[in-house]
């Protein structure tokens, strides 16, 4: 399975990566937001994409309502990371059509239910 | 909590998290001047967030919970519920601090210590809107509210009154109660099995860490209601949030309204979400159970339409194992097979943009260069004897790829300057604030690039002469307008790049500097004596600031420092092969250049020869050279000396401190020193002061490659380096200053 990871710390892109590498994903890319994110997401054939909400340029939040407007892209599961798990944020990025959310600091193990969880739901 | 496991990871958070500090603290300073910038207190807000979002993983705790509180500041601040106060900013600059220090302690390899309460409990105060200040009782009363509601977490109308203060608000205050009141609480709750879970998520709202009895009880909220590890899950799952339950219904009754009516009071309240809720969202808005319903056949008989109910109801016998309401299927179902995540594709290495590089290794690269620059150099020698024109080509040719390879290692090593100047802003804000003086500091060219080690290396002598602008320079608002000056001074630091130098100024609109007083001041301290001071000029007297032992300000002021400074800041400068200067007019300002080379690993010299030994004199240093009749020199005060231009500068025969008594007598010539008739003199700066030195023969200017002295040479005092010539020679690179020090020490340089 091929995985964007998009976070605009570098660090974060990296822990992340290490703990999808642990759960067994090594076919992993990286952006570093979602201006970048998104042309790669077009071009790329991702099958998933876990993204920060918090970023400077484009944030994960608008990066999901791109990723769902665009055809090709509309169906692309979701995880977005965030630090806190406020309602109306979560809300709102449920209603943008996010599949799952993970809330930092998390663990292979945590991250693992959520990414099973989302296929489980995505059929 | 192991601060060495993932180290990799920790090393890059140090760096990358620690280029995020530095830019906060300039961005602080920023936010100061224009408090109303949207965008800059984002970035700020961001800052934090992001370097608390890392430290999370971490574990670095005490980090977490400074950045937190910070973050919420900045929360508070970009919603407009509060402005931009210079309390504020203090307080968040100590934050900052606090920050800083941590990352100096976890890079020691030390667990950080937790931030001080009180500095936890002034941002706290600030993370909270405005109008709570004005009604601190209000805000106790509040703070009693959720303490209520933890006891209490399953009556409905406890979670309505919340309803009346916001989100924001609410935040705050578990922030308030996370310290004390979340541990008391938690234990509280705990004799009841059923109020554990609201508890959990409602602690879990407060702060950003879970800890790991919140997390199990995640958990077990997520595994269906039979299979929970415990008789207590199984009651924090019906009662709360788990989804078989018909309490459900409103909210999945209810898609537009986030916040739905009571009955599961703990989770709402504290503005989070939980888990199952998440799950019923993402059924509401993807057409409950509709989807994939010929893969999940046990559930196929849920409509797309179906009413809340029954979908809630489904999974209560089937589903245990699952996650809540497994069955649906949101929108996006194209996406690979559920079998997947397992199934990862072939590890295709995915390439990256950039790559961190342990600046060891660029130092090595540089030095392999610098042999390789060696070789040519020596290469391009023998080429120019040779009559072979292939040869000569070849030759060329290396020369040309040699030198790019050079130029593009060097530039692996640039960074710009912006790394130091990023600190300056702190620096005078704090400086101004502490002395009560209105300053400006204005950047410029904080783009240019120079060698890593030199931006280090720059750190501290900058730092220094910066706070000394402030200091000594600005005068103070009052004195300012009395003298027809704007009340605001202004310090000016710019970096440029000129030829293969670096050129760094600091200019202040200040009181400037007297250069009478300085001579004044020189004698009293016993720097030099009345005559000699007199006979100073304007220039060499504000060269006297940097004379060791030399301090305009009578009193040690906590700032500027003891009088250790200025000097060191000379010598250090020096050590880089830089050169520094004073211009400076009496109530106008004043101006310190300071002049480095691009690069410390290569170094332009002039090459002199004594006997038949190569020495090189560091090129920055060389005034002037010029040849001298060795009998018309003058003794003065024991010390041989050459006039000028009506100067006296020492002179000093370099043969005999560094060659050897009996040297070879090449050519005829007579080398005893003392017959030698004539001479080449080549005249340094050292200091503040010229020196001439008597050499044999001069070779010419000659880049070369410093390279360290072996193990059992280095520290011979006069000695920078060495290095390998054109002709294949080994050349000595002369360390001025410490050769002076070291052999003629008895001599009074200032004579």
């Amino acid at each position: 399975m091929k995985i964007l990871v998009v976070d605009d710390f570098s660090t974060m892109r990296r822990i992340i990566k290490n703990l999808l590498r642990d759960l067994g994903f090594t076919n992993t890319s990286e952006a570093d937001d979602g201006n970048t994110a998104l042309p790669m997401l077009q071009s790329g054939n991702f099958d998933f994409l876990v993204t920060d909400w918090n970023m400077p340029g484009m944030t994960g939040i608008e990066l999901l309502k791109h990723v769902r407007e665009d055809e090709r892209l509309k169906d692309l599961p979701v995880l977005m990371v965030t630090a806190e798990a406020k309602r109306d944020q979560i809300v709102a990025a449920a209603q943008a059509g996010v599949n799952g959310y993970v809330i930092k600091p998390f663990t292979a193990a945590v991250l693992k239910e959520k990414i099973e969880k989302i296929f489980e739901r995505a059929g | 909590m192991s601060i060495d496991s993932d180290d990799e990871i920790l090393q890059d958070f140090l760096v990358e998290a620690g280029e995020i500090l530095e830019l906060l603290s300039e961005q602080l300073v920023e936010l100061e001047n224009s408090p109303q910038d949207q965008e800059l207190l984002n970035t700020i807000f961001r800052g934090f967030h992001t370097v608390k979002g890392g430290a999370g993983f971490l574990q670095l705790n005490a980090l977490v919970d400074c950045c937190h509180v910070a973050e919420n500041v900045f929360d508070i601040l970009r919603n407009g519920q509060r402005s931009v106060t210079p309390e504020l900013m203090d307080v968040v600059l100590r934050s900052l601090d606090t920050v800083n220090e941590m990352f100096d302690s976890v890079r020691a390899g030390n667990e950080p210590e937790p931030a001080d309460a009180a500095l936890i409990a002034d941002l706290s105060r600030f993370s909270k809107p405005e109008s709570a200040d004005e009604a601190p009782a209000d805000s106790e009363a509040i703070s009693e509210a959720p303490a209520a509601t933890e006891e209490a977490p399953a009556t409905p109308a406890a979670a309505s009154d919340q309803g009346d203060i916001t989100d924001d608000e609410f935040e705050g205050l578990l922030d308030a109660l996370e310290e004390p009141d979340a541990s008391e609480a938690a234990p509280a709750t705990e004799a009841t099995p059923a109020a554990e879970a609201p508890a959990a998520t409602a602690a879990d709202g407060g702060s950003d860490e879970i800890t790991e009895d919140e997390f199990e009880a995640l958990l077990d909220q997520l595994h269906g209601s039979g299979k929970g590890p415990g008789t207590q899950a199984g009651v924090t799952d019906s009662d709360a949030v788990s989804p078989p339950q018909p309490v459900d219904e409103p909210i999945a009754a209810e898609a537009e309204v986030p916040v739905a009516p009571a009955p599961a009071p703990a989770p709402e309240t504290s503005g989070n979400i939980s888990e199952s809720e998440f799950e019923d969202l993402l059924d509401k808005l993807h057409g409950k159970g509709k989807g994939p319903t010929d893969k999940l056949d046990d559930t196929a008989d849920v409509t797309p339409d179906a009413a809340p109910a029954p979908v809630a109801a489904a999974p209560t016998p089937a589903a245990k194992q699952a996650p809540p309401p497994a069955p649906k299927a949101p929108a996006p179902k194209a996406a690979p097979p559920a079998g997947g995540p397992k199934k990862a594709d072939a590890p295709v290495p995915t390439a990256e943009a950039t790559v961190r590089v342990d600046t060891k290794r660029l130092d090595d690269i540089m030095n392999m260069v610098g042999e390789l620059v060696l070789v040519r150099n020596r290469l391009v020698r023998l080429g120019l004897k040779s009559t072979d024109e292939s040869m000569a080509k070849a030759v060329a040719n290396l020369d040309v790829v040699t030198g790019d390879l050079q130029t593009s290692v060097m530039k692996t090593r640039m960074q710009p300057i912006k790394k130091v100047f990023g600190r300056f802003p702190r620096v005078v804000r704090d400086l101004a604030r502490n002395l009560k003086k209105e300053v400006t500091l204005e950047l410029k060219g904080e783009d240019t690039d120079l060698d890593k080690n030199l931006v280090e290396a720059l750190a501290d002598p900058l730092v220094h002469l910066v706070r000394n602008s402030v200091d000594h320079g600005i005068e103070q608002p009052e004195d300012r307008v009395a003298s027809g000056k704007s009340k605001n001074g202004t310090v000016v630091l710019s970096a440029e790049q000129e030829g293969d130098h670096i050129l760094l100024s600091i200019y202040d609109d200040g009181k400037g500097m007297d250069p009478k007083a300085l001579q004044r001041i020189a004698v009293e301290k016993g720097v030099m004596d009345q005559d000699a001071a007199e006979r100073l000029s304007d220039s060499e007297s504000f060269n006297l600031i940097f004379a060791p032992g030399f301090s305009t300000k009578t009193e040690i002021s906590e700032v500027s420092g003891r009088g250790v400074g200025m000097d060191v800041v000379k010598t250090k400068i020096n050590q880089l092969n830089g050169t520094i200067h004073i211009e400076s007019e009496i109530g106008k300002g004043t101006k310190i250049q300071i002049k480095v080379p691009l690069t410390l690993a290569i170094m332009p010299t002039l090459m002199v020869m004594l006997a038949q030994q190569a020495f090189a004199f560091p090129l920055v240093s060389v005034n002037e050279i010029f040849h001298l009749d060795l009998t018309k020199t003058n003794v003065v005060d024991g010390q041989e000396v050459v006039v000028v231009r009506e100067k006296a500068i020492p002179l000093f025969h370099l043969k005999r401190w560094l060659v050897s008594d009996n040297p070879v007598t090449s050519a005829g010539q007579e080398t005893d020193p003392a017959n030698v008739k004539e001479g080449h003199v080549v005249v340094v700066s050292v200091g503040t002061q010229r020196v001439g030195f008597v050499v044999d023969q001069l070779v010419g200017q000659e880049e070369v490659v410093i390279k360290p002295l072996g193990k059992m040479l280095q520290g011979t005092p006069g000695m920078a380096g060495a290095t390998i010539t054109g002709d294949g020679r080994i050349a000595l690179i002369l360390d001025v200053p410490s050769m002076l020090n070291h052999y003629a020490s008895k001599v009074n340089l200032a004579a």
